[in-house]
């Protein structure tokens, strides 16, 4: 399969970025995304994949193209690009590492950006600093005392839909496309995911409302915007993370401010 | 838990709390266009506006009913300016956008959100210039005059009474003298009597022109994409989203919706056709 490549291009953090179009050729289908994007770096290093004149007007960079990943197995949340109004590409319920070419038509057009919030600032290419989610966990995604070892099966009663639901939420990789998909950039389906995977558990309850507080107070902070109840975080989450996560923060929040969190 | 982190401490309006009051005040508008809407039922009983008109003479006379209507206002220049708001600071979350237009799977009526509650603030510009602004002196309309007060100055204003009588249209209860134009309103005023605006006829001979019955439908289409979204979306704002009801919300939103506009757009159309 052959494809042409737009890929944001930015050498640092505070520079200037542009689009760099690549001709790519002889991808197999069965080639996941990422891997494509191995194949035209090491033609980038070996000089054998030229720039279209054209379409690049701008000097071109050298360096391969930078971008995020770690297991390729869509468990660590590191890759995340934003591929043809996208993220993590035209699938559902993948992350970019699982996306394969057999998804595009052949000689098709594809566009590559960073995720794009102020709260997640590109530092290269389309690497983008997601540390803003570690500052949120920090300020309150946590218990905070020690709680154990793993218990026994059925010590502690978990009603089976808590348990189910609490595990849903659990499984936020926090990979930031929520964030990527959201038109005001909210990170409310990430934060809510977060509150509710604790606060649906025995061990999570005493802190919850106090949780949602100081963390919805961060994501603030941070510059993330607000929940613009469309779903696109829904409808882009690798790992399905639904919005009613979102409600229960809602919830949770409303909670501490009526000063449930002070008993 | 101690609360050592200093920006808890300070007085600020958090993003949770500007949804929570966008909601709120959405959800008694939404309240309101229900009210409005079985309201308007009554403009389809050919009873001469007897029904419809004795309800615009309670909206418009009884004290409650009128600081509510100030209220009404106020929430909603609140709901749409907050909404902006939230728009503005919301656009800054985003400094630099996407060169690729989104093409995440979302309802339509979501994301169209912000520009369908513009288009229903300048709809209602139009809604009130046809009835509103009668009230109030602004616009004029189709008037009315209570019979019992009428009487009431039969000895002192026969004239005017007469002319009343002559000019009007008796409701079927007689309670009514209605159907009266701008020009006998300026005479009856001038005689001392007592003029209301009447709805009831501006309705009707409103819904016979073609081009405002279209522009009513294309008003209540995007009022349906509004309250499509809106409504689900006031459930999820305070939390009430949950996996138990999250089906039950959207199904009572479709009823809701549908319910409204439907009602609304049913008079519209059965005045137009004569029924």
């Amino acid at each position: 399969m052959n494809f042409t490549l737009h890929i944001w291009r930015q050498e640092c953090a505070n520079a200037k970025g542009h689009f760099e179009t690549y001709k790519i050729e002889n991808i197999s289908p069965d080639c996941s995304f990422l891997e494509m994007l191995d194949i035209l770096n090491e033609q980038l290093i070996t000089g054998s994949t030229p720039h279209s004149p054209l379409l690049t007007p701008h000097s071109p960079i050298s360096h391969p193209v930078c971008f995020d990943n770690d297991c390729r197995e869509g468990i660590c949340g590191m890759c995340g690009l934003y591929i043809n109004g996208r993220p993590h590409g035209n699938d559902d319920g993948i992350t970019t590492c699982q996306l394969h070419m057999r998804k595009f038509k052949d000689g098709d057009d594809i566009w590559i950006e960073p995720w794009r919030a102020k709260a997640f600032p590109v530092i290269r290419d389309l690497v983008v600093d997601r540390s803003a989610f570690d500052k949120i966990i920090q300020a309150g995604g946590y218990i905070s005392t020690t709680t154990g070892g793993v218990p026994d099966a059925n010590t502690i009663p978990v009603p089976k839909h808590a348990a189910d639901e609490a595990m849903d939420a659990a499984s936020c990789i926090g990979c930031g496309a929520c964030v990527a998909a959201c038109k005001n950039a909210s990170a409310m389906l990430f934060v809510g995911a977060k509150v509710c995977h604790l606060a649906l558990l025995p061990q999570g309850q005493v802190e919850a409302a106090d949780r949602a507080k100081k963390m919805v107070a961060k994501m603030d902070e941070l510059g993330f915007g607000s929940c613009t109840n469309t779903y696109a975080c829904e409808a882009e989450c690798p790992k399905l993370i639904k919005r009613q996560n979102i409600s229960m923060l809602n919830r949770q929040w409303i909670s501490a401010l009526l000063g449930r969190d002070k008993k | 838990m101690v609360e050592n982190n200093s920006y808890m401490n300070l007085p600020k309006i958090h993003s949770i709390s500007k949804k929570i009051l966008v909601g709120a005040l959405g959800a008694f508008l939404s309240f309101f266009l229900l009210f409005h809407a079985s309201a308007n039922l009554l403009i389809l009983r050919h009873d001469g506006g007897e029904w419809y008109n004795a309800f615009c003479h309670f909206m418009g006379t009884y004290v409650i009913v009128k600081v509510l209507e100030i209220g009404l206002f106020a929430a909603l220049l609140l709901h749409a300016g907050l909404a902006i708001w939230l728009a503005i600071t919301n656009k800054m979350a985003r400094p630099k956008g996407y060169h690729k237009p989104q093409r995440s799977k979302t309802h339509t009526g979501s994301k169209l959100q912000m520009w369908t509650g513009i288009l229903i603030f300048a709809c209602l510009i139009m809604h009130f210039t046809d009835f509103y602004f009668v009230k109030i002196g602004w616009v004029k309309g189709k008037y009315m005059v209570n019979t019992e007060e009428l009487m009431k100055m039969k000895a002192t204003q026969p004239a005017a009474v007469s002319f009343a009588e002559q000019r009007g249209e008796l409701s079927a209860k007689g309670n009514w003298i209605a159907n009266l134009t701008a020009d006998d309103k300026a005479v009856l005023q001038e005689a001392g009597v007592e003029v209301e605006p009447d709805f009831y006829h501006q309705a009707r001979e409103k819904f016979k022109v073609l081009y405002i019955v279209i522009a009513y439908l294309v008003f209540f289409t995007v009022v349906w994409f509004h309250l499509r979204h809106g409504f689900a979306a006031i459930f999820q704002t305070f939390g009430l989203y949950n996996y138990k009801y999250s089906r039950a919300i959207e199904v009572l939103g479709q009823i809701f919706t549908w319910g409204v506009c439907l009602m609304f757009t049913t008079v519209v159309l059965l005045v137009y056709f004569g029924l």
